[in-house]
């Protein structure tokens, strides 16, 4: 891979008009202008077919499943219109990362909503029976973006260990009986745990992956939020890493995020087959320029991830994906030069933003790429690549 | 009553309730633009007058309003002290997140303004209302002073203000939440800082100080826990050993009897034996009934029917059907 190769993380948001024509909800003239704004603004020039579309909402099957194919469009044209080397979709066709993965898993019952954080919420399920795949769930979005998209490919896909820790166990941990030893039954929740991801891993994640390598995916970022929720189970998430992809035909990489990333190491060492790490660091780090240690606090830890001895990439995070505030060329260039310089090779760093955009506006989450994308270039021309 | 049974025994469900599917759609339509603030003022009253009906119905013995507008427990005070709230940090080993408020000591130059804390009037009395424990504000804030200086800050200066605001509306309880004894534990040095901090706190003010250690084994800290100045000590019992938090206690004890993180609903009965068990091993002069942790992290649904079993657990020991 290119040095400071820039790609995105996973998600973006869903346009106003393939929310509510998808819902049935009457949409406005607002929201098919934005259709025809992007649709100029990304040089889609079949848009006005998206236009008529919308004209005729409501909607049946076929015209929805269209819909997602033109927010799927949408998205692919506005990462590689602000100059991303690696893309996706934003992830446009499924509901949600957890969610479509959980609906097309057998084992689970939604549960209902619960928050994550200010007002944003995910639909929770329980394993209620032994979980397996009922049918791979990503190949039909891969083979339209893969027939769509001109840049590199990267698949974003729902991690075992972060699948299995939003959920509720309600079939692999059945008995708090409190009345017992608080040892005893830490014991047995850990047990049931350990089968939990692990049967996430091998009767979800791998065959699904199996089944994208199958239609011709080449990059799949295994994205694991959850990673490090529970300190004293990090071993257990890159046993779940390893047994989801060991083996197979693929490069794979991982997407960690709002984390204490110290937490990783040494977990982490074991996971010889991750090619690439991708990180959220700019949520924690200064806005002031500069490429000193103390210019850049949010970077503290990455030297643990040059020592790994497999000598993975860093997926830097340099924009944050929580506030609208767009990062300059020269910060992303400075923290970029700061990792360059920890790791002392261009082509062990990638720039990305620290997570998916998806709580951003497109118009916010464009500025925010075209700037990294301007400032990977200061750093390459600062770097003489 | 029982004769083994501690004089009360008493159930109240503190902290953040989960919002109603409708508040969540309310929420992120007035976000995106699509809904007004009154429709989602409607929700959250809505949700107010159900988790009030909850309570009722299950006839807990103290009221909460579910901290329903709450981000999460330390943004209203933040915002009351005037420090922004802006980094956004995990919650323990928990999928959720706070933003965590960035302070400085000193603190006490600001005018703390706390209105946004006060139960709504709907709320039934007795009253409990909830804080965070200094000593996990102190620890949970993203600051570069000294963190039993600062904890002694917030204790004197925001959270004791907003305690005597809670307890001049009604609350005769002051639900302090600890997680981070319960999960991190407690330095030597910063145990009598902490005592310290706990004195400032309730100084003056008229209700009850429950400290309640979760998300961990409390068992670990007992006989400290014992001595602290508060009114009772909460412990969660997913992660605490019964038989480790001894006998013969001298303050009160608030039982966390039904999991607050996990979708499988206790069985009443058992919970009730669960209850009498604790009530005979520790013996307590009072003993509160509650759940490990608040039930922010179960969807509402779930929470309802735990605190269905809270009330219906309590009132099967201290009302037991006549043969």
């Amino acid at each position: 891979m290119k040095p400071l190769l820039t790609h995105e993380v996973g998600s973006l948001d869903k346009p106003s008009w393939r929310v509510k024509a998808y819902a049935g909800q009457p949409l406005s003239e607002d929201d098919v202008e934005s259709a025809r704004h992007w649709g100029e603004r990304l040089s889609v020039p079949e848009y006005p077919a998206l236009i008529d579309l919308l004209r005729a909402a409501p909607l049946g099957r076929e015209q929805k499943q269209a819909l997602r194919r033109w927010s799927s469009l949408y998205a692919v044209r506005l990462l590689e219109t602000a100059g991303l080397d690696a893309v996706y979709d934003g992830e446009q066709q499924r509901t949600e990362m957890y969610d479509w993965t959980v609906a097309h898993s057998e084992g689970f019952e939604r549960r209902g909503s619960v928050r994550a954080f200010d007002n944003k919420y995910y639909t929770k399920a329980a394993a209620t029976g032994p979980v397996s795949l009922r049918e791979p769930f990503l190949n039909d979005e891969f083979a339209y973006i893969h027939s769509v998209a001109q840049a590199e490919l990267k698949v974003p896909a729902t991690g075992a260990y972060t699948i299995a820790d939003w959920s509720f166990d309600e079939h692999y941990y059945r008995d708090g009986d409190l009345t017992l030893a608080a040892e005893q039954r830490r014991a047995a929740r850990h047990s049931s745990r350990r089968r939990f991801v692990l049967d996430v891993a091998r009767n979800i994640i791998r065959p699904n992956m199996q089944a994208l390598i199958g239609l011709g995916a080449r990059w799949i970022q295994v994205d694991e939020p959850g990673a490090s929720t529970e300190p004293d189970e990090l071993e257990l998430f890159a046993e779940s890493f390893n047994a989801s992809v060991e083996g197979l035909d693929a490069t794979f990489s991982t997407h960690l995020c709002f984390s204490d990333y110290d937490l990783f190491f040494p977990a982490i060492e074991a996971m010889t087959a991750c090619r690439q790490f991708a990180v959220g660091f700019a949520n924690y780090d200064s806005l002031e320029l500069g490429t000193s240690h103390e210019s850049r606090p949010g970077y503290r830890v990455i030297p643990k991830f040059r020592d790994l001895s497999y000598r993975p990439i860093l997926g830097l995070g340099v924009v944050d994906i929580h506030s609208d505030f767009i990062e300059s060329p020269e910060l992303v260039r400075d923290r970029i030069l700061y990792a360059v310089d920890v790791f002392d090779d261009p082509h062990r760093i990638h720039v990305t933003p620290d997570c998916g955009l998806r709580t951003r506006s497109w118009q916010v989450a464009f500025a925010k790429l075209r700037n990294m994308v301007a400032g990977t270039e200061l750093a390459r021309k600062a770097l003489g690549l | 009553m029982s004769a083994a049974l501690p004089d009360p025994v008493l159930a109240y469900q503190p902290g953040i309730y989960p919002r109603s599917e409708r508040v969540v759609a309310a929420t992120r339509g007035l976000e995106r633009g699509r809904v007004t603030q009154a429709e989602v003022d409607g929700a959250y009253r809505e949700d107010l007058d159900d988790f009030v009906q909850v309570q009722k119905q299950a006839r807990l013995d103290f009221f909460s309003d579910g901290l329903l507008r709450w981000q999460d427990i330390f943004r209203p005070l933040a915002h009351a002290a005037g420090v922004p709230a802006r980094i956004l940090t995990r919650w323990f080993d928990n999928n959720a997140f706070f933003r965590a408020p960035e302070l400085e000591t000193p603190l006490g130059s600001r005018d703390v303004i706390l209105d946004a804390i006060v139960p709504d009037g709907s709320v039934p009395l007795p009253r409990v209302g909830t804080l965070p424990s200094p000593y996990m504000f102190s620890r949970a804030a993203a600051t570069h002073a000294d963190r039993n200086q600062l904890m002694l800050d917030i204790a004197r200066d925001v959270l004791q203000p907003a305690a005597r605001v809670l307890a001049g509306a009604g609350c005769r309880l002051i639900h302090l939440q600890e997680p981070w004894v319960g999960f991190f534990g407690i330095e030597g040095g910063d145990v009598a800082p902490f005592e310290r901090a706990l004195a400032a706190l309730g100084d003056g003010v008229d209700a009850g100080i429950v400290l309640h250690v979760y998300y961990g084994d409390a068992g670990r800290f007992v006989d400290w826990l014992r001595r602290l100045p508060v009114h009772a000590v909460g412990v969660d019992l997913v992660e605490t050993d019964l038989a480790a938090l001894g006998t013969g206690w001298e303050v009160g004890l608030m039982a966390g009897c039904v999991d607050g993180r996990s979708s499988i609903v206790e069985d009443e009965e058992r919970t009730a034996e669960l209850v009498r068990q604790v009530a005979e091993t520790v013996q307590p002069p009072v003993l509160y009934v509650s759940s490990s942790s608040d039930l922010e992290l179960l969807p509402r649904d779930v929470a309802r029917l735990k605190v269905q079993c809270l009330g219906g657990a309590v009132r099967r020991l201290t009302q037991p059907v006549a043969p």
